[in-house]
């Protein structure tokens, strides 16, 4: 438990990161360093843009699961990782 | 009617504003104010002379002007007299005081009129409304100051009972939210509002189902699933950061977005080979360490084991070992606390999760580095003496892996895994040399001390690559003993020439016979297998030879580090000197380094606990030329195939130095 939280805050704290948001299964985000507004934009965005990646996954392939997204975008890169029906998703500007 | 009530102005309307406030300066007669009439024309009299007084004013201000023209005027001292004036009364109506019994039919008459009149006044023409200006001041704006507002949002406590609706209708959730912590957001109230509206009360059953973010958050936690989903979004995060590195580690083309790709044109700059700094291992656990050695796992090229502590002080600290991944430079993959300081470890090559720990004081742990690092085996201090230095490595013998060490009481054991606990055999046990020419100052102190009788501290050996029967050992004394493990007794051969304690042995891997050794004498010294003088020396003034390793990528490449500097030799291009001098960064002290298996990097470990991954840039292999062919080069391709990028001309190079003389 205590190794969980660590590697959170160490993501968080490191170069360029702009914001970490765990989403549950009911795309609620539980835990968010950014502010509401955004935080419920992200969640709500890349909930259903994750399932859409993750069903063209399985279509290709049904034993295959979709295990990481990254969007790069000009501004920064969204990293989502998704388990079970949770999200995952980190905000980072790669280049400073 | 006549009677007009209206009251007379106090002051007459002709005069100008100006003068109006002046009025009251000159003295007034009091005396007949009770009379009204009288009273204004006082005030015309008083008027009149102000009149006088004020007009001719372009008069009073060239007198004014006049006198002030001479300033002697101005020195004079003169006497103003200020006076209070007397009380000036604008007003006064005496009050008519009349008793009941005298005549006051009069007054009353009069107040009857008073009354009719008002009441006419509202039909009578006579009377006209008309508003009154009163007298408006300039207004005149005030600042005052108030304590900020402060605005506080509150949360919503929203709990809703939501009656299960009819399958095909969608609302369902609900959020009951709490405001415990800023990091969690209120939902509540955009939710709220649209529950509401779809709810309907001609339900059947009512389900209420609580979602508690709280304890969604511990569910998250606990499975196993974000723990990998961590793993990856952090590695992720880090590549991006150092994707430039990485990508030079691995040898892939750098892409550049905005400026032309400099991958080829960096080496026309500098042609000279040099190493540039990558990256470096740190943590905040480690800083402080001194690094001891370091290994390469042999499934997982990307997995380097590295201890930390320090082997010379007499105090015991812990040690640590830190399990370093290429895709994580920030935070080791697994920590490993040990007890005492780490003096050398090694990857086992049949199980590559086991990794073998030895340390400061005598003790030798295995642990199973894929599952969390519990230690499998541990044994207790077999060594008697107080001090001792390590070195282990698992050979493929016949097929069967075995540990092997060397410890500062000159016995190499093989160990054997019974019952859970490690037990050993020795396998050798150094004998002291009985050459009296040797200066060995160290060895009676060193012989006194220890209460054992003519064995020597065996400091590093290495196993053969192709027939692992053979190992090769280094001793205190700077004799190098070539053993076999089928023969405990005897060594086969003896190489001497260090007169010092020998640090570090290895083979070379691209031919069977030729193998180096560094020395605290500041030599390091090259070996064919059955000659028993050096074939090449290479000597400096830079104090001891930790390690020397060969680079396992190019025949004639290896590396030396000093506490001071690093050294990359090239046999292919100079004897003499090496290629490539890397100091250490100030205050720090080079303890050990590596080679990487796949890349031309070398990581150094200093004694602040960082290792340092630099890539080798330059290090041109050279032209090939024409050399004989001999049967040992034939049977060295045969045996060995190519391995890694060794071409064949490097062998011949090779060759070349060795029948250099």
């Amino acid at each position: 438990m205590a190794d969980v939280d660590e590697t959170l805050k160490r993501i968080e704290s490191h170069k360029g990161v702009i914001g970490t948001i765990l989403v549950n299964g009911d795309g609620i985000p539980v835990r968010t360093t950014l502010d509401n507004s955004t935080t419920s934009q992200y969640a709500r965005l890349l909930r259903s843009f994750t399932a859409l990646a993750s069903s063209a996954v399985r279509d290709v392939d049904p034993q295959n699961d979709l295990t990481f997204v990254r969007i790069r975008s000009k501004k920064h890169e969204i990293m989502v990782a998704p388990e079970n029906n949770n999200l995952l998703i980190v905000i980072q500007n790669p280049c400073e | 009617e006549n009677n007009d009530v209206t009251p007379q102005p106090l002051h007459q309307a002709g005069l100008g504003a100006e003068q109006a406030n002046r009025f009251l300066v000159e003295e007034l007669s009091a005396g007949s104010a009770s009379d009204q009439t009288t009273f204004t024309g006082n005030f015309g009299k008083q008027f009149s002379f102000f009149v006088e007084l004020l007009l001719p004013d372009e008069k009073w201000k060239k007198d004014l002007v006049k006198e002030q023209v001479t300033q002697a005027l101005l020195k004079v001292m003169k006497d103003i007299f200020i006076t209070e004036t007397d009380t000036i009364s604008l007003l006064e109506i005496a009050p008519a005081i009349l008793l009941r019994t005298s005549p006051c039919f009069v007054y009353r008459e009069r107040n009857k009129q008073y009354e009719e009149v008002c009441r006419k006044r509202i039909s009578n023409e006579k009377y006209v409304d008309r508003a009154m200006q009163t007298l408006n001041e300039a207004s005149k704006n005030k600042q005052i100051q108030n304590n900020l507002m402060l605005m506080v949002d509150a949360g919503l406590h929203v709990l809703f009972i939501v009656k299960k609706m009819k399958p095909n209708n969608y609302a369902e959730t609900f959020v009951e939210s709490s405001r415990s912590a800023e990091r969690m957001c209120c939902f509540s109230q955009t939710f709220s509002l649209s529950v509401i509206s779809s709810c309907s009360l001609k339900d059947v059953d009512a389900v209420r189902t609580g979602l508690n973010t709280q304890s969604d958050l511990e569910l998250i936690r606990l499975s196993e699933k974000f723990q990998y989903s961590l793993l990856l979004m952090e590695r992720s995060v880090l590549r991006n950061s150092f994707q430039c590195q990485l990508a030079s580690y691995r040898q892939l083309p750098l892409v550049k977005p905005k400026e032309v790709e400099e991958g080829e044109g960096r080496t026309e700059t500098s042609c000279s080979p040099a190493l540039e700094c990558l990256w470096r291992f740190s943590c905040e656990l480690s800083i402080g360490c001194s690094v001891s050695c370091m290994a390469w796992n042999q499934k997982n090229p990307d997995l380097l084991a590295v201890g930390y502590g320090e082997s010379d002080s007499r105090n015991q600290e812990p040690g640590l070992v830190c399990c370093w991944s290429i895709k994580n430079p920030r935070w080791p993959e697994r920590i490993i606390h040990c007890d005492s300081a780490v003096t050398t470890l090694d990857f086992s090559a049949n199980s590559p999760g086991q990794l073998a720990v030895g340390m400061c004081d005598g003790s030798i742990a295995v642990y199973n580095v894929q599952i969390h690092c519990f230690p499998i085996l541990h044994i207790g201090p077999v060594w008697q003496l107080r001090w001792n230095k390590q070195e282990l490595s698992f050979t493929g013998e016949e097929k069967v892996e075995a540990l092997f060490s060397v410890g500062a009481d000159g016995r190499i054991c093989k160990w054997f895994i019974i019952n859970g606990g490690l037990d050993c055999t020795d396998l050798m046990k150094l004998k002291r040399s009985n050459n009296t020419q040797r200066k060995t100052g160290q060895k009676p102190e060193k012989m006194a001390e220890c209460g054992l009788s003519a064995l020597t501290p065996g400091l590093c050996f290495d196993f053969h690559p192709i027939d692992s029967n053979i190992y090769l050992t280094g001793t205190w004394e700077g004799n190098i003993h070539k053993c076999s493990c089928s023969n405990s007794h005897q060594f086969l051969e003896t190489y001497k020439k260090h007169f010092c304690p020998v640090n570090w042995i290895t083979w070379c891997p691209f031919h069977p016979d030729v193998f180096l050794s560094c020395s605290s004498d500041s030599t390091i010294q090259l070996w064919k297998q059955d000659c028993p003088r050096p074939l090449l020396s290479f000597s400096s003034n830079h104090g001891e030879v930790c390690e020397v390793k060969w680079s396992p990528r190019q025949a004639t490449v290896f590396g030396a580090v000093y506490n001071g500097h690093l050294e990359v030799w090239d046999l292919n291009s100079s004897f003499l000197d090496p290629v490539i001098v890397q100091p250490a960064a100030p205050g720090l002290k080079m303890t050990s380094f590596l080679f990487a298996s796949l890349t031309d990097c070398v990581l150094v470990g200093d004694s602040y606990g960082q290792v340092t991954v630099y890539q080798m840039q330059n290090l041109r292999v050279g032209e090939c030329r024409q050399v004989q062919h001999t049967n040992i080069s034939d049977k060295c391709l045969n045996i060995w195939g190519l391995k890694g990028e060794v071409r064949s001309k490097l062998e011949f190079k090779l060759l070349k130095v060795l029948y250099f003389l």
